[in-house]
């Protein structure tokens, strides 16, 4: 959908869903959109060195998100969020509904 | 001309700015390197960071840097004679979500580099604070405090336009008594 703008439809997916999600690490983001890891990471590590991304560690993974002193910010999630409208229903459910609450070691299900 | 390896920051700061410019690259010491220099080294900083106020092409200042005997490594540049290093962060110039309209310049033996203004910097310095709850960069902003002349109004009206206003009034009593020490 901003792939012209962006210049590449991972790095579109990339910002998608650090905005829906707020952060991620690439294996969970090239999963969710059943794409190759390796040009997931290229997106996230290009982001990260223009500023527009942060990412911090969180036991061995690397968790990205949007920085929040990135100048363009305020303006690039609202893009964001115009794109976000415009993607079927079922697939921005499927980018909105994930498990936040914790669940116990060990629960079954 | 010293060389590089007795070189202070500031001095460092100013040799690399004013090669650049030579180039026709328009660049702004901006970071940790402003705290240093405004706290006389109470914070010591080891990176240099340059923010072009125009983009230029990586290649272009790398070339620029190599006649200095500088070598990229990674993100960075490194020298064998400093333990500096330089680094240009992606632009715009810009503290939090605001261009920085003015630069100041300073004057060193090695030459006159822009860099931001002491108001500039605690702001910098502020965004990270408030952004990431980061401690450090909060003491850095007391320290430029303590020994510049900082606009504490510019400072609550670029506070309010980040949407931090609340985490700078719980500040405001520690930046003003600092400012105030003689």
């Amino acid at each position: 959908m901003l792939e012209a703008l962006f210049g590449s439809v991972n790095r579109e997916r990339v910002l998608l869903f650090l905005y829906v999600r707020k952060e991620g690490y690439s294996r969970e983001i090239s999963r969710f959109f059943r794409t190759d890891l390796s040009q997931i990471q290229k997106q996230l590590e290009r982001l990260e060195v223009g500023g527009t991304l942060y990412s911090r560690t969180l036991g061995k993974t690397r968790v990205y998100g949007l920085n929040p002193r990135y100048p363009f910010r305020v303006q690039l999630e609202a893009l964001l969020d115009r794109a976000l409208a415009f993607y079927p229903a079922e697939e921005r459910e499927r980018l909105m509904m994930i498990r936040r609450r914790p669940r116990r070691k060990g629960k079954p299900l | 001309m010293k060389s590089l390896a007795d070189m202070s920051l500031g001095e460092l700061a100013a040799f690399v700015w004013t090669h650049l410019h030579r180039h026709g690259i328009n660049c702004v010491l901006t970071g940790g390197a402003c705290v240093s220099i405004y706290t006389t080294g109470c914070y010591q900083s080891y990176d240099l960071d340059f923010v072009e106020r125009v983009p230029s092409s990586r290649k272009r200042i790398r070339e620029a840097l190599v006649e200095l005997g500088f070598f990229e490594e990674s993100r960075y540049f490194k020298h064998p004679e400093t333990k500096f290093f330089l680094e240009f962060p992606a632009g715009p110039l810009s503290v939090g979500s605001e261009p920085v309209k003015a630069t100041v310049t300073l004057e060193f033996p090695t030459g006159q580099p822009a860099l931001l203004s002491p108001t500039d910097c605690v702001k910098d310095r502020l965004a990270a604070y408030y952004h990431w709850n980061d401690q450090q960069s909060l003491e850095q902003t007391l320290l430029v405090a303590q020994s510049n002349r900082i606009d504490i109004g510019e400072v609550r009206r670029w506070s309010d336009e980040e949407g931090k206003l609340t985490e700078f009034e719980t500040i405001k009593q520690q930046l003003l008594a600092r400012r105030n020490r003689p």
